[in-house]
């Protein structure tokens, strides 16, 4: 049983007759990394120590909320009155359109919270990284023409604080893994270029079981691409499976179903048709493994399942405790400290960020699609996209795009050939009656994936923009949505 | 490595405004040779508890490390004070005077028919890097970052657009002069025009790119190309290509840190060694690399200045800092026409590497096409796909220096990491595959 510091009660104790409301974030976090290049360690770095708090204060001003936010590493007395003393300035010149809002009320944390936390990994962070180091060379060991040419593995052990003016107070730990591998394809009689299938991904654990059949996946998928060619240009049936739609579809969904964009006109309309029929998608805080999932959200408010899509329809909205309140609706235990543009530090690194609404973790439920043979065998003419260079979708077009880094073709039901290079796009959601991913689902897959902080089938969408220099473009895909 | 970050940032919006002191960071890495590999440790705060234990952390690590060589490549001996130094820095103007610059920019850029939401954000830090090692570098340097931008969101119809435009350099107020009431209507109009902006043609087109999109370029083909990490790895296309002919005899392409007052500029890398100018590519021919002291170590190069940390809390790695396509002698006019038919890809927004494949993906937010050596319909967002090499041949004109500019941008390099670097050029004209994204 691991007893987190509660670092935020021990800045809230110190604020003396400070006038409510107000909220302190903290967080303890210890960085371990390990970098290799081939199968030679090159640098090791940890412990890696950060500490620090972020105090909000909420000051009622003309009907407004005046928000006053400090960030500070520094837990003295002096310090601490000096974050209270700007914190108090900034909140003069704030203007937040909440009239009234309220800060969670303390409670005790849900006995069965989500898993989130690598017991390995807390109690024996370098060794842990060490070993599954070892296991990922090793799992390349009699592979011919194949090696890792660079990996790198980090691991984030945090403990989260949080306590406020209605005398909550709640601590949590938690891990996270970000792990990139790259592997090079290479020699062979015929002197084609070399290979390369980079491979990134953020997780709550490490598991090392799980290398040699990784290992064979990203082998494969650097082989293939040494031989792959353009992908068919045109509007084409594009099959994307979870790894794919982790990059695209929480960016543009955490922000247009988010009370942010309702309050400033650029959500989606509220009950409005966004997907196909059929496609439900929950935002779920209590997602085992998930990295958005946590017992609480940044502010305090209990994580819970809210329904962002029903049956293709916008649903729930998620917001924090300030939007919820100029919107005249409740917190839905989505104030999450996230944002920025670097993914390596969205889950840490929170205290020095205010609270937004965003999504935790993002389930799209699955279909009555069936495996993913299964889906390519609905499929005529197409093609499947294993990977795209940075699909970078943009929250306020809902548009995404980039080059296709390896995929296949799809010929009668069957993978074919490998492609690469040329891009495909699209809009993830679009207004009624437009083109989007969401809403040209041919097909759901049946068996869900958890990627980062989305879990996901595989989906089969009628068609995408597709730019290549086969001209040979594909016909459109039979079937009908759902 | 110590560092300090102070500064502040304002965001104002349709319907809020919001400061705050920049995210604090203040904190020190200690690095070390263990005889195999480098070690380090990292602590947040200055206090004596904090720095003990990161020593304490090292030392564990080195305790349990092997005898082994002794550490790759030379180790820096600068010693010195480097400033920006502003003339007017920006704590001067304070809080009040900022927002009061922010609420006049909103103004200009709300005030065009059809921008339903806008954000107008400022933010400066002021930041401050002390390097010592044991070979007797001690040095220290103050850079000073400003950075402002206008994003209006044009909506019609269920339909909504944007547009961006942002400044960002070393220094202080006077930049904040840069941002003229006309550049800002411009965007706004921008986004308005996108309300009807035609889908974008599919397909391989001759492709003029503006000056930011041409600095993308020049980042992600010989910037990312050329970090000699990637050399050491066996992971680079170019390294094999070093000494050779690669592009037009008119093509050359530096990265320079030590360009006064650019984003990316530094004075010294966290290694400690001086900024430099780096040809990359020098009329053509494909002449140098991007070092830290290990990669000039493995491959009989100098360090050149480019051993980059995102900050006290990231690993030190090669990195660029502002790279750039040298200008030309084309006109835009010329350039145009020179096209005939294709697309001019307008107002970068992101770019992707492919160190071993070759290949780089470029996006933009708009671009207008080109028929018949006119310029004709507004197009929305787009992504450019191609082989670099291919890319390079294909190069047939750079547009004039009167044209050149440097942009602010940030780099991530592998997954996360991200820093400030700047990206610059003028029009460039080739070849690739374009998408609508």
């Amino acid at each position: 049983m691991i007893t987190p510091s509660n670092l935020a009660v021990r800045v809230a104790d110190r604020l003396g007759g400070l006038a409510a409301p107000w909220d302190v974030f903290a967080e303890r976090s210890r960085r371990f990394e390990i970098h290799l290049s081939g199968s030679r360690v090159e640098l090791t770095r940890g412990p890696i120590v950060l500490e620090g708090y972020g105090l909000r204060l909420l000051r009622a001003t003309d009907g407004q909320t005046g928000v006053g936010f400090q960030a500070s590493t520094d837990f003295s007395n002096d310090a601490i009155r000096t974050a209270v003393e700007e914190a108090e300035k900034f909140a003069r010149f704030n203007r937040f359109p909440a009239p009234h809002p309220e800060l969670p009320v303390g409670r005790p944390p849900t006995a069965n919270g989500a898993k989130i936390l690598d017991p390995a990994l807390w109690s024996d962070p370098s060794g842990t990284l060490e070993r599954f180091a070892v296991a990922l060379v090793a799992a390349f060991d009699g592979r011919n023409g194949v090696v890792p040419s660079f990996s790198s593995v980090k691991a984030t052990l945090t403990e989260t604080s949080i306590a406020n003016s209605t005398g909550l107070a709640h601590a949590y730990a938690h891990t996270v893994v970000e792990t990139e591998v790259a592997v090079k394809a290479f020699g062979g009689p015929e002197g084609r270029p070399p290979g390369e299938y980079w491979f990134t991904d953020i997780e709550r654990r490490l598991d090392p079981q799980a290398l040699p059949t990784l290992t064979a996946e990203w082998s494969r998928f650097a082989e293939d691409a040494r031989g792959a060619k353009s992908p068919p240009n045109g509007e084409v049936p594009v099959v994307l499976p979870p790894e794919v739609l982790a990059g695209i579809v929480p960016t543009v969904v955490r922000f247009r179903f988010g009370a942010a964009a309702r309050l400033r006109g650029l959500a989606v309309e509220a009950g409005s048709q966004v997907g196909t029929e059929g496609l439900d998608v929950l935002d779920d805080g209590m997602f085992d493994w998930g990295v958005g999932s946590s017992p609480l959200d940044d502010e305090g408010t209990p994580s819970r399942t809210r329904t962002v899509i029903s049956n293709g329809r916008a649903a729930e909205l998620l917001s924090d405790v300030l939007h919820a309140d100029a919107l005249r609706i409740t917190s839905t235990g989505n104030g999450a400290r996230t944002g920025g543009m670097d993914p390596g530090t969205g889950f840490w690194r929170k205290f020095t960020r205010r609270p937004t609404p965003d999504a935790s973790t993002l389930v799209i439920a699955a279909g009555d699609g069936g495996t993913d043979p299964e889906i390519i065998e609905q499929v005529d003419d197409g093609i499947w996209v294993q990977q795209i260079g940075w699909a970078q979708p943009d929250e306020l077009s809902g548009r995404f795009g980039g080059e296709i880094r390896i995929g296949y073709r799809i010929r009668h039901g069957k993978l074919a050939e490998p492609v690469r290079g040329g891009t495909v796009g699209g809009a993830v959601v679009a207004r009624e009656g437009a083109p989007s991913l969401l809403h040209d689902l041919s097909v759901i897959g049946s068996k869900p994936k958890l990627m980062g902080s989305l879990s996901s089938p595989t989906l089969l969408i009628r068609s995408l923009s597709v730019s290549g220099d086969d001209l040979a473009a594909a016909t459109a895909v039979p079937g009908s949505p759902g | 490595m110590a560092q300090r970050v102070r500064g502040e940032n304002m965001t104002l919006d349709s319907k809020s405004l919001s400061t705050a002191a920049s995210p604090p960071l203040l904190g020190v890495v200690f690095r070390a040779w263990s005889g195999t590999r480098w070690v380090e440790t990292a602590v947040s705060g200055l206090d004596e508890r904090a720095l003990t234990g990161a020593a304490e952390g090292l030392e564990s690590q080195l305790a349990a490390s092997r005898p082994g060589s002794p550490p790759p490549g030379p180790s820096a001996t600068t010693v010195g004070s480097f400033d920006t130094a502003p003339r007017r820095p920006m704590r001067d103007l304070g809080t009040e005077g900022a927002l009061a610059w922010v609420r006049e920019v909103f103004r200009w850029v709300t005030d065009v028919p059809m921008i339903k939401f806008a954000r107008v954000s400022l933010s400066w830090n002021e930041e401050e890097r002390h390097y010592l090692n044991t070979a007797g570098a001690n040095c220290y340097q103050r850079l000073d970052r400003v950075r402002a931008g206008v994003v209006p969101v044009a909506i019609e119809n269920g339909r909504s657009e944007f547009d961006a435009f942002s400044v960002g350099r070393l220094g202080g107020q006077e930049i904040l002069d840069s941002i003229t009431e006309a550049a800002v209507r411009r965007a706004s109009e921008g986004a308005r025009a996108l309300l009807t902006a035609k889908a974008p043609p599919s397909g391989l087109m001759n492709v003029l790119l503006d000056p930011g999109t041409t600095g993308t370029f020049a980042h992600e083909s010989f910037g990312h190309g050329t970090e000699a990490d990637q050399f050491v790895r066996n992971r680079s296309y170019l390294q094999p290509l070093l000494g050779r002919t690669i592009g037009p005899e008119f093509l050359t392409l530096v990265d320079d840190g030590s360009i006064p007052g650019a984003w990316g500029s530094i004075y010294f890398d966290d290694e400690g060694h001086r900024s430099q100018r780096t040809p990359l590519v020098d009329h053509g021919q494909f002449v140098g690399a991007l070092h830290d002291r290990g990669t000039a170590f493995a491959l009989g190069a100098s360090p050149t200045g480019n051993t980059r940390r995102a900050d006290f809390l990231g690993q030190a790695f090669v990195r660029m800092t502002n790279t750039s396509v040298e200008p030309g002698d084309w006109s835009y006019e010329e350039l145009v026409n020179e096209a005939r038919d294709g697309i001019v890809l307008e107002r970068w927004l992101s770019g992707m590497e492919d160190p071993l494949g070759g290949q780089m993906q470029l996006k933009v937010l708009k671009g207008h096409r080109i028929e018949k050596g006119k310029v004709t319909d507004l197009v929305s967002s787009m992504a450019l796909s191609g082989s670099v090499l291919q890319f390079l041949r294909d190069i047939r004109g750079i547009g004039k220096a009167e044209h050149r500019e440097i942009d602010a941008g940030y780099c991530g390099k592998g997954y996360g990491d991200t820093l400030p670097v700047g990206d610059g050029g003028t029009y460039l004209l080739s070849r690739a595959l374009v998408g609508p994204s």
